[in-house]
């Protein structure tokens, strides 16, 4: 967010916010009703059995768990906004891990299957996400290019493949794809339809993120370029793409975690990769949550690492201009 | 690692359309690719325990999956599975994908349009199961109920009264739901059972090997009446693909295995010591 001198009071420390707030978390948690939970059994000795405990127990619950909320926040609030970043992103995943732990998961059946789901899985998700992101890049390149000239066939050819793939759902280009190429005599597998695919796809949408990158340099910027004696290429190098760099990383970066995700799709071709192994390694003892909950964890690591390569890139440009 | 391209199959592939313009049988454009690939390409589910699994090793693993390397080592070739959806290989036109189903396909008269079904292995009971608290205690209680199946099953067939098997024993449709959920496989409708009767559907219906497999894992399930019907289980070639030389060698593997008691050791083996390889 922009820099701002005016400091308010904060919210937090106001009576009146604290008492609304309070008020609000009690109607929720009345609501949603955590008697029959295990905040219900920490609570036994006060309401006994959670189950007999009717109206006042749910009440009781309700009541402890809204004053735990609100003076968890009150105290969050003291602390310095970095600490306070790490406290709320640490309390979330803790309700996470918790919501994991309420499947009574089998921790060595995970622990036997992980190896596999790692080198068979992972390795499959990485390298078809790789091979996608690199082709969609080049696709997105060459169809921004072709979207800004003045070429008819060009500009025809580019908007007409940025509409058609931007309008199906990317499962129904795989299977127009793995199923529909066959028909024409070319025989592609499920691995390279599911690249085809994802490369396609994820090409058009850039291919218009890349377009309007370009586009949005002020037109001052060309002029200029123009007046001072610029070829089309030297100036695109040095003047315009400088400048729309920047702009393009964050939504590409968003696309790739995107892509990285929907390469699950290649999971209904029978692609051994993350997201087939953990429907299918928890289906022989029936044993699906572990197996699912782990896939998940495997998803958010790879997905953190490129959000953290995707800051460390804005914040480069950040500091260069 | 099993990228493949796939281009040399290109040439075949092209080569099986133009023949198949003639409307000529082209004897043994498959078997020829198996033989001189000297590997028989075997699709088959892979969610679907006790007849087909992934082991912890990453090997496939199950009564299908047994059946298919015996059948590849009697070719003298090398086994290699494909786990495509299981709609995908019930629709047909392969593309010589892969070369054979060896998974549990019941043969009937609309997959008899896409496929051929050279060799049936065994025969298996399907049958209705409930949450273990569910009042339902008669197949007649269901009627009109919400009931989980697999899609493109021959129990959706069933449900949706339209089950067109060929060379399967008589007989009826005893219920009539009044929903069916169709899901990817059996084990998720048995993951909706376990949530508790009438909760997301009223109870399921699949092949009494799977739901033995369920109860002995701890759901909460019981049969419900005696099985619905009976099935006879096949192996399945494309038919766009017609190879009669390749569902020869099937016919006379299969034959083979029933004489010499491979099949039936292999059920006993994967099916709690049941024959399932014996016709009623």
């Amino acid at each position: 967010m922009f820099v701002d001198t005016v400091i308010e009071d904060k919210a937090l420390h106001k009576p009146a916010f604290l008492i609304g707030l309070f008020i609000t978390v009690l109607a929720i948690f009345f609501a949603l009703n955590f008697t029959n939970t295990l905040f219900g059994e920490f609570l036994r000795p006060v309401i006994g059995d959670p189950k007999e405990s009717g109206f006042f127990g749910r009440f009781a619950v309700s009541f402890v768990l809204a004053i735990l909320f609100v003076l968890n926040l009150f105290a969050i609030s003291f602390f310095k906004l970095k600490i306070q970043i790490a406290i709320v992103w640490l309390e979330l995943f803790l309700l996470f891990l918790a919501f994991a732990y309420s499947f009574d998961l089998k921790m060595s059946f995970i622990q036997s299957r992980i190896p596999l789901m790692i080198t068979r899985g992972l390795f499959t998700t990485i390298y078809i996400s790789a091979i996608s992101i690199v082709i969609a890049t080049a696709i997105a390149i060459i169809g921004a290019i072709a979207k800004l000239s003045n070429n008819g066939f060009a500009y025809a050819i580019s908007s007409f493949y940025t509409s058609l793939f931007r309008g199906l759902p990317l499962l129904l280009q795989l299977f127009l794809i793995y199923k529909g190429l066959p028909q024409l005599g070319f025989m592609v597998d499920a691995v390279p339809a599911a690249i085809t695919a994802l490369s396609l796809c994820y090409g058009a949408y850039m291919t218009e993120i890349f377009r309007a990158g370009i586009q949005s340099i002020p037109k001052g910027q060309w002029e200029a370029s123009r007046a001072l004696g610029f070829k089309f290429g030297l100036m695109m190098r040095k003047i315009i793409l400088p400048q729309a760099v920047p702009i393009i990383v964050p939504p590409t970066g968003n696309q790739f975690i995107a892509m990285l995700k929907d390469s699950s799709l290649a999971s209904v071709l029978g692609v051994w990769e993350l997201m087939y192994l953990a429907k299918t390694l928890g289906a022989r003892d029936f044993r699906h949550m572990e197996m699912l909950l782990t896939a998940a964890m495997i998803y958010w690591a790879l997905t953190i690492v490129l959000e953290v390569i995707q800051a460390r890139i804005e914040e480069k440009y950040k500091q260069k201009s | 690692m099993n990228i493949k391209f796939g281009l040399k199959k290109v040439t075949i592939v092209l080569a099986a359309a133009l023949l198949s313009m003639n409307m000529s049988a082209k004897a043994g454009v498959v078997y020829d690719y198996i033989k001189a690939n000297n590997e028989l390409m075997i699709a088959t589910d892979a969610n679907w325990a006790p007849f087909s699994y992934i082991d912890d090793d990453g090997v496939m693993q199950g009564f299908d999956v047994e059946v298919g390397r015996e059948i590849a080592k009697r070719m003298g070739v090398e086994a290699r599975f494909i786990t495509p959806d299981w709609d995908i290989i019930t629709a047909g036109n392969w593309n010589m994908r892969w070369d054979v189903s060896v998974g549990s396909m019941t043969p009937t008269a609309s997959r008899s349009e896409v496929l051929n079904f050279p060799a049936t292995y065994y025969y298996t009971p399907a049958s209705f199961a409930v949450h273990t608290d569910s009042p339902v205690t008669t197949l007649a209680g269901l009627n009109g109920k919400t009931i989980c199946t697999t899609a493109a099953s021959t129990w959706e067939m069933y449900l949706q009264g339209d089950l067109d098997m060929l060379g399967a024993p008589a007989f009826t449709y005893k219920v009539t739901p009044g929903t069916i959920t169709s899901l990817k496989d059996g084990s998720m409708c048995a993951d909706d059972t376990r949530l508790g009767a009438g909760v997301r559907n009223d109870g399921f219906i699949d092949s009494v090997p799977m739901i033995e497999g369920l109860i002995d894992a701890g759901y909460p399930v019981r049969f419900l009446g005696d099985p619905a019907f009976h099935e006879p289980l096949s192996l399945a070639t494309d038919l766009g693909n017609n190879d009669p030389e390749l569902d020869a060698e099937l016919a006379r593997i299969i034959a083979e295995m029933q004489k010499d008691y491979t099949l039936s050791l292999l059920s006993i083996q994967n099916f709690k010591s049941k024959d399932y390889t014996i016709a009623y």
